[in-house]
C-alpha cells in the first residue's frame, strides 16, 4: 500500500495537471473567438468576388472554358491536401484527418492512380513522414493563425501543378467547424473546380446575377460598363482565385476546429483530473487512517507486553 | 449616399475590411493602365495590378496602401476594391520583400516559359517589385 506521502505527492501533481489543462482550455476559448471572427471577416470579400464573377459571366455569356474547370478523363496522379494542426493535445482533431487521408490514398490506388500529399501542419507532416508517404509539399508554422498569404501560396502552387498536368485531380481534407463542440471531417474536390463553387448554389440565372441593379438600369447599363481587360479574360483570371479562396476557408475552418477540439479535450482532461483528485483524497484519508490504526495497535501491543 | 463629388469606397481583403468611407478620388492601376475614379464614374469591372493605391479622402488627406493583385468594381457611385492584400506603406518590410523578389526571380528562371508555374512566379515578382518601390520611397 502507498504511503501517505506518496499519495500526497500524486495529489499535488494531479492538481497541477488540473490547473494547466484549465488554463489551456481558457486560452483555446479566447483564441477560438478570434478564429471565428476571421471566418466572418472573410465573407464580404468572398461575396464581393461572387458578384464580380456573376457580372462578368453575364456579360461574357457564360463561364468560359478555363483549365481549372476542366475535368480529366485519364487520372494518373491525385494530390491529397491534408489540413492538420501544428500542435497536438486537441483530441482526435489531427488523427481523424490523417485517417481520412490514408483511406483516400488507398482509394486512389485502387482506381489505378498515384496519390501524392501536400500537408499543412506539423502533426500531419510528421505522421505522414513516419508512414513513409510521398509528401511533395509541407506547410507549417501558421495553423493557429492562417493568413491569406499562406492560402495563396498553397492554392497557387496546386493550381499551377494542375494546369501543368503534374496533378490530374486535387482533393482537400480538413476539419469543418460546426460549433466549438463539433467538427466534421470534410472532403472537397479542389481541382477541377466545381462550377457551383464559383457561381454559388442556385444562382444560375441572371436575376441573381444582377442583384445590385434594377431591371430598368440593367437594360440601359449593359453597354456602359467598362471592362479592363475584356470579360472573358477577366473570368479566366477570376476563376482560379476560387481555389485560393477555398483553401483559405479550409485553413480558417480548420484553425477554429483545432481550437474547439483543444478546448473540449482540455475541459475533459481538467474534469478527469478533478475526479482523480477526489479519489486520491479518499485514498489518502484511508492510508492515514490505516497508519493511525497501526500506530494504536503498536502502542496497545507494546503496553500489553510491558504489563 | 455620398455627398456631391464624393464616391463611396470600400477596400476589402480576405482578412477583413481595410478601409471604407467617402473619397474624392481613388487612384489605382488596372491591367490596362492607371485609373482614377471620381464621383459618378461609369461602371467598371477591372483586374488590378500591384501598385500604390491612393484614396484622396479630402484636399489635405490621402490614404495610401500597397495593393497586391485584385479586382475593382465601380457601380452607382460605389467603388469596391477586392484586394489580395492592402498594406499600409509603413508596415512593409524591405528585407522580406527583397527575399521574396529574388525567390520569385529564381523560380522564374528555372521554369518553362508559358507554364502555369512560370505565370505564378511572374505574379509573385510583380508584387514584390511594386511593394519594394513603395517601401523604398
Amino acid at each position: 500500500m502507498a504511503t501517505q506521502k506518496e499519495v500526497k505527492n500524486r495529489i499535488a501533481s494531479v492538481k497541477n495537471i488540473n490547473k494547466i489543462t484549465r488554463a489551456m482550455e481558457m486560452v483555446a476559448a479566447a483564441r477560438l473567438r478570434r478564429a471565428e471572427q476571421r471566418i466572418s471577416d472573410m465573407r464580404p470579400y468572398a461575396e464581393g468576388m461572387r458578384k464580380l464573377t456573376r457580372r462578368a459571366a453575364a456579360q461574357a455569356g457564360g463561364i468560359p472554358r478555363v483549365p481549372v474547370l476542366e475535368e480529366r478523363e485519364n487520372i494518373k496522379r491525385v494530390g491529397i491536401v491534408l489540413v492538420t494542426g501544428d500542435r497536438g493535445l486537441a483530441g482526435a482533431f489531427n488523427s481523424n484527418i490523417i485517417r481520412e487521408g490514408m483511406r483516400m490514398a488507398a482509394k486512389v490506388r485502387e482506381e489505378g492512380a498515384e496519390p501524392t500529399f501536400a500537408v499543412v501542419g506539423r502533426k500531419g507532416v510528421s505522421a505522414l513522414t513516419f508512414r513513409k508517404m510521398d509528401v511533395t509539399d509541407s506547410y507549417v508554422g501558421f495553423t493557429d493563425r492562417p493568413a491569406f498569404a499562406n492560402a495563396r501560396e498553397i492554392g497557387e502552387a496546386l493550381t499551377a501543378r494542375y494546369v501543368d498536368e503534374d496533378l490530374d485531380r486535387v482533393e482537400l481534407i480538413y476539419n469543418r467547424f460546426v460549433s466549438p463542440l463539433t467538427q466534421h471531417v470534410w472532403r472537397q474536390t479542389l481541382l477541377p473546380l466545381q462550377q457551383a463553387e464559383v457561381i454559388g448554389e442556385g444562382a444560375d440565372d441572371e436575376a441573381a446575377a444582377e442583384d445590385e441593379e434594377t431591371d430598368a438600369e440593367k437594360a440601359q447599363s449593359r453597354s456602359e460598363w467598362i471592362y479592363e481587360p475584356d470579360p472573358e479574360e477577366l473570368l479566366a483570371r477570376l476563376i482560379p482565385e476560387y481555389v485560393t479562396i477555398s483553401v483559405y476557408r479550409a485553413l480558417l475552418e480548420s484553425a477554429a476546429s483545432e481550437l474547439g477540439a483543444r478546448m473540449t479535450a482540455m475541459r475533459n482532461a481538467a474534469e478527469n483530473a478533478e475526479t482523480m483528485i477526489g479519489d486520491l483524497t479518499l485514498e489518502m484519508n484511508r492510508v492515514r487512517q490505516a497508519e493511525i490504526t497501526q500506530e494504536i495497535l503498536e502502542v496497545v501491543g507494546g503496553a500489553e507486553a510491558l504489563g | 449616399m455620398a455627398a456631391e463629388h464624393m464616391v463611396d469606397v470600400e477596400v476589402l481583403t480576405p482578412e477583413g475590411e481595410v478601409w471604407s468611407g467617402e473619397a474624392r478620388q481613388v487612384s489605382t492601376r488596372t491591367e490596362v493602365g492607371e485609373i482614377g475614379i471620381l464621383a459618378n464614374h461609369a461602371p467598371v469591372l477591372a483586374a488590378l495590378r500591384p501598385t500604390e493605391l491612393r484614396l484622396h479622402v479630402s484636399d489635405s488627406e490621402t490614404k495610401t496602401y500597397a495593393q497586391a493583385h485584385g479586382w475593382l468594381q465601380v457601380y452607382g457611385n460605389r467603388a469596391r476594391l477586392l484586394l489580395e492584400e492592402a498594406i499600409p506603406p509603413e508596415d512593409l518590410d524591405s528585407g522580406t520583400l527583397k527575399e521574396q523578389l529574388s525567390d520569385a526571380e529564381q523560380r522564374l528562371s528555372e521554369c518553362e516559359e508559358g507554364s502555369a508555374e512560370h505565370n505564378r512566379a511572374q505574379k509573385d515578382r510583380d508584387r514584390a517589385q511594386a511593394f519594394l518601390s513603395i517601401a523604398g520611397g
